[in-house]
C-alpha cells in the first residue's frame, strides 16, 4: 500500500518544474502518465549528463531519470488535431492534469481547466509557471534567474558590500514543485470533502518569496554573505587541502571556551573582542580572520566530528564527490537504484521522508513511448485499429 | 484558500517545521504551536503568522494531540525516539523532522540551518571561485524541509483516506536540503566532474557570460546567450541610441557565443554594460518585455514587494501583530476557489490549557 494509490494524474509537464512535482505523487503510488511527443521532446531528455555520454539518444539522460521517476509514458501529438482529442480522453481519464507549457498553449489545444472541468467539476488541474497565469506577467516565458531575480534572492545572495548573485541552478524549479505536490494533495483532501476540484496556479516567483519572508518585511536588510543575526562564529573557513572548507554555527554562546579549546587556542576565549556574544558580532571580521587562521591546520571531517562532539554544530562543506559517498545519505535511503533500460542500475536522488505503513515505491524513469500500449488500450480502451490508423497519421508521434 | 479548513495540527518547533507548519495554516488548517523561544523577533513573526502560539507542561500538550489530524515534531536538537503518540490518538499523522535520519551518523549531531546548506553541496556551487563557499538567504535548508513537513503530513492524511489510520512519518533536513542540489551528486556519479563556484558567471561550452550587471538605479540579471532573436533586439535598441559599437555588425544567427573566445566575449559584454550604465531598471525591462531581451531588473526587497506582479496576484498581505501591522507572504499559490483566506494574525502565547480546538 502506498499513500497515493489509485489517484491518477495526466502529466503534460516538462523539463524541470513540473516533473519534479508529479516525481513526488508517483513515487508515492499515484499513476502518473507523463505525455511526450518525438515531434517535441521533453528538453529534459536532452540534459546532461547523459549515460555513456550519448546526448543523441533521448533515453540516456541521467537529469530526465531523475526527476520522472516510477511514472508511464505515452507519446501523443499535441500539435495534431486528432492527437489532441486523445490528449483529451485522457484528461477525462485523471483526477489531475498536470501542466506547465508557455501560458496559452493548453487553451489553444482545448485542454485548459476551463474546458476541461465544465462537465468535470472534480478534475483538479495544476499548472507551473514562473510567475503564475494571472497578472501582468502572466504571458512571461522566462527561466530560473528571472525568478531568483524578482523574488528578493539575487539581491540578498552574495557577500557585505559586493555585488547581487545569482547562484549556478534554478532554485525556483525546486521551491515551486514542492508547492505544487502539497497543494495537489490539499486540493484532493479539499475534493473528497466538497466534491468540488480546483485550478491550481502556482508561481516560481512567489513560492521563492514565500521562503524568505523574515527579509523581504523589512527594508533595511542586505547582504550578509554566510553571518547571522546573532550566531557568531557562523560562516564557512577554509581546511586544509585546496577549496575544503568547513561550516561552524556557534548557537549556543556558552561553548565558545569549548570552540576555542577544540582549535588549540584557549586563550582566544578570554580575548576581551569575543568574550560575549554581543563582542564577538560587534568585532565579526577580526573574529572571522582569528578562526580562519586556526581552521586552516585542520581536515575538516575530523575537525567538524571533534566539534560536534563538543556540542558545536559543524560540518565539511560537501562537493558532489562528497554528497555520493555520505553515509549519512547512503544510510537514510537517500540513493535508490532502479533498473533503466538505457541507464542501468543508476542511483537517484529518492523522497526525503520515510512513511512507517505506507512506504513510496521508486521505480525506473520511462524510456521515451515505453507505456504505449497500456495507456493507448488498457487505459483508454482504444481499438487496435484505431491507435494503428493515428500511428500512421503521426497524432501519436 | 480554505483546502484544509477541517484539519487540526499541533506544530513543535525548533526550526525544522516553521514552514510546514505555516504552510498547512495558510491551506486554513488550524495550527497550535510550541516555540522553543521569544514569538516577538521578526523570524517568528513571518513563519508562525495565523498560527495560535501556546505554552504549557506536556500532559496539556498530550490533550491538544489527541484531537489533532497531524503533529509536526521538530527534533532538530533531539536523541532518540519521541513518544508514541500514535498509540494515544490512532489517527494522528506524526510528522517527526530530524536533522538526519534515525540510524544515521548525524541524527541528534547539533546543527544549523548553517550545517545543513554545507551538507547539501550546495554551499560549494554559490559565490565567487576566490571567497568561500555561499549560503542561500535566510534560512534554506529549515524551509526545505517545513516544505516536506507539509508534503509527509499530506500524504500521511491521503493515506490514512485508504486506511482509516494515521502512521509516523520520519523527515530528513539532510536529505530535504540535498534534494535541492539536483545536479552536483549525479555530475559526479557520471561524468566524475566536480563542481566549483563559478561566481555570476554562466559556463556554457568554451566560455562564459556575465549574469548580473550594475544599471543606473542598482541591478539587472541579463546574459549574452546563444539566442540570435534576442541579441538581435537588444543591438537595435542599442544601434537606436548610438551605443552598439561593433556589435551592430555581428551576424548573431551565424555565430556562437558558447564557442567564442572569452576576450572577445568580454570585450562585447564592456559595451552592453555600458549601456545598461545609463539606463535604470524600469527603462530596460520596459524594453525587455517590448522586445524580448531576456532580462530582468533584480528587486530589493522593498521593490518584491512593491512589484505589480506580486500585488496583482495578492501574494502579501497585512498581519496584525501586537506590534503592529507586519506585511508578509500570504497564499501559496492561487487558485480557482472562492478566495477565502485564513485570518491574518500573529498572537503572543497563551497557555495550552485555555486553547481548545474551534474545528470539528
Amino acid at each position: 500500500m502506498t499513500a497515493l494509490k489509485g489517484l491518477k494524474v495526466a502529466d503534460f509537464s516538462w523539463v524541470g518544474a513540473g516533473p519534479r512535482a508529479t516525481k513526488d505523487l508517483s513515487d508515492n503510488g499515484a499513476t502518473v502518465v507523463k505525455v511526450e511527443s518525438r515531434k517535441r521532446l521533453d528538453l529534459g531528455r536532452l540534459s546532461p549528463p547523459f549515460a555513456n555520454g550519448d546526448s543523441k539518444n533521448p533515453d540516456a539522460s541521467v537529469f530526465f531519470c531523475q526527476v520522472n521517476t516510477s511514472k508511464l509514458s505515452v507519446t501523443i501529438n499535441l500539435s495534431d488535431p486528432e492527437g489532441q482529442a486523445v490528449a483529451r480522453r485522457l484528461c477525462d481519464w485523471a483526477d489531475v492534469v498536470v501542466e506547465n507549457f508557455s501560458p496559452g498553449y493548453m487553451a489553444r489545444i482545448g485542454l485548459d481547466y476551463a474546458t476541461l472541468s465544465a462537465d468535470r467539476p472534480e478534475l483538479i488541474m495544476l499548472s507551473v509557471s514562473v510567475a503564475g497565469r494571472s497578472g501582468p506577467m502572466a504571458g512571461y516565458r522566462g527561466y530560473g534567474n528571472i525568478a531568483a531575480a524578482q523574488s528578493g534572492h539575487s539581491a540578498l545572495t552574495g557577500w557585505p558590500g559586493g555585488d547581487p548573485h545569482l547562484p549556478p541552478f534554478a532554485y525556483g524549479d525546486v521551491t515551486a514543485p514542492l508547492f505544487a505536490s502539497v497543494g495537489v494533495m490539499a486540493a484532493l483532501e479539499h475534493r473528497d470533502r466538497t466534491g468540488l476540484g480546483c485550478h491550481l496556479d502556482v508561481s516560481q516567483i512567489e513560492s521563492m518569496v514565500q521562503v524568505i519572508p523574515e527579509l523581504l518585511a523589512k527594508d533595511d536588510v542586505v547582504r550578509m554573505g554566510n553571518r547571522d543575526a546573532v550566531m557568531a562564529p557562523h560562516g564557512a573557513f577554509p581546511t586544509e587541502g585546496p577549496d575544503r572548507w568547513i561550516a561552524i554555527a556557534l548557537e549556543d554562546p556558552a561553548l565558545w571556551p569549548a570552540l576555542c579549546e577544540e582549535l588549540g587556542a584557549p586563550t582566544l576565549a578570554m580575548d576581551t573582542r569575543f568574550v560575549t556574544a554581543e563582542a564577538r558580532k560587534a568585532n565579526e571580521n577580526a573574529l572571522e580572520a582569528e578562526i580562519a587562521a586556526l581552521t586552516a591546520g585542520f581536515e575538516r571531517f575530523a575537525l567538524a566530528e571533534a566539534l560536534r562532539a563538543r556540542g558545536i554544530a559543524a560540518a565539511p562543506v560537501a562537493d558532489g564527490r562528497d554528497l555520493c559517498e555520505a553515509r549519512d545519505l547512503i544510510d537514510g535511503g537517500h540513493f535508490v537504484a532502479p533498473e533503466h533500460p538505457v541507464i542501468g542500475p543508476a542511483k537517484m536522488p529518492a523522497l526525503a521522508m520515510r512513511l512507517h505503513d505506507t512506504p513510496w515505491h521508486m521505480g525506473p524513469a520511462p524510456i521515451l513511448g515505453q507505456h504505449n500500449d497500456q495507456v493507448y488500450y488498457d487505459i483508454l480502451g482504444m481499438g487496435r485499429a484505431e491507435v494503428e490508423s493515428l500511428i500512421g497519421k503521426g497524432a501519436l508521434a | 484558500m480554505s483546502l484544509l479548513s477541517h484539519i487540526k495540527v499541533v506544530e513543535l518547533s525548533d526550526g525544522l517545521t516553521d514552514m510546514g507548519g505555516r504552510m498547512l495554516a495558510e491551506m486554513g488548517a488550524e495550527v497550535a504551536v510550541v516555540l522553543p523561544g521569544d514569538i516577538r523577533t521578526d523570524r517568528a513573526r513571518a513563519y508562525h503568522h495565523g498560527k495560535t502560539v501556546i505554552t504549557g507542561e506536556p500532559e496539556d500538550l498530550r490533550t491538544l494531540i489527541a484531537g489533532a489530524d497531524v503533529l509536526l515534531d521538530g527534533r532538530r536538537r533531539a536523541q532518540g525516539d519521541p513518544e508514541d503518540y500514535i498509540a494515544l490518538n490512532p489517527g494522528l499523522v506524526h510528522v517527526v523532522a530530524w536533522a538526519s535520519m534515525p540510524g544515521t551518523p548525524s541524527c541528534g549531531a547539533p546543527t544549523t540551518d548553517l550545517t545543513l546548506m554545507a551538507q547539501s553541496g550546495l554551499m560549494t556551487i554559490i559565490g565567487d571561485p576566490d571567497r568561500p563557499p555561499l549560503k542561500l538567504p535566510g534560512e534554506q535548508a529549515y524551509a526545505l524541509t517545513g516544505i516536506q513537513a507539509a508534503t509527509s503530513a499530506m500524504l500521511g492524511l491521503r493515506a490514512r483516506r485508504q486506511t482509516g489510520r494515521g502512521q509516523r512519518i520520519d523527515l530528513s533536513a539532510r536529505q530535504a536540503a540535498t534534494q535541492a542540489n539536483y545536479r552536483e551528486a549525479i555530475s559526479y556519479e557520471w561524468t566524475g566532474r566536480i563542481g566549483h563556484r563559478p561566481g555570476n558567471q554562466l559556463i556554457r561550452g568554451k566560455s562564459g557570460v556575465t549574469l548580473v550587471y550594475p544599471c543606473a538605479d542598482g541591478h539587472v540579471t541579463w546574459s549574452m546567450v546563444d539566442n540570435p532573436g534576442m541579441m538581435r533586439a537588444i543591438v537595435a535598441v542599442m544601434v537606436e541610441e548610438g551605443v552598439a559599437g561593433e556589435l551592430a555588425e555581428i551576424d548573431w544567427a551565424n555565430i556562437l557565443v558558447a564557442d567564442t573566445d572569452q576576450q572577445v566575449i568580454r570585450r562585447w559584454e564592456g559595451i552592453v554594460a555600458a549601456f545598461f550604465l545609463s539606463h535604470t531598471k524600469a527603462e530596460l525591462e520596459a524594453w525587455s518585455v517590448e522586445r524580448g531581451w531576456g532580462l530582468s531588473p533584480i528587486f530589493d526587497p522593498a521593490e518584491v514587494r512593491d512589484s505589480a506582479q506580486l500585488k496583482a496576484r495578492g501574494l502579501f498581505v497585512d498581519v496584525e501583530t501586537p506590534e503592529g501591522t507586519r506585511r508578509y507572504p500570504g497564499p501559496l499559490f492561487t487558485t480557482s476557489l472562492p478566495e477565502d483566506p485564513p485570518a491574518r494574525w500573529a498572537s503572543d502565547a497563551i497557555p495550552a490549557r485555555d486553547f481548545a480546538w474551534s474545528r470539528t
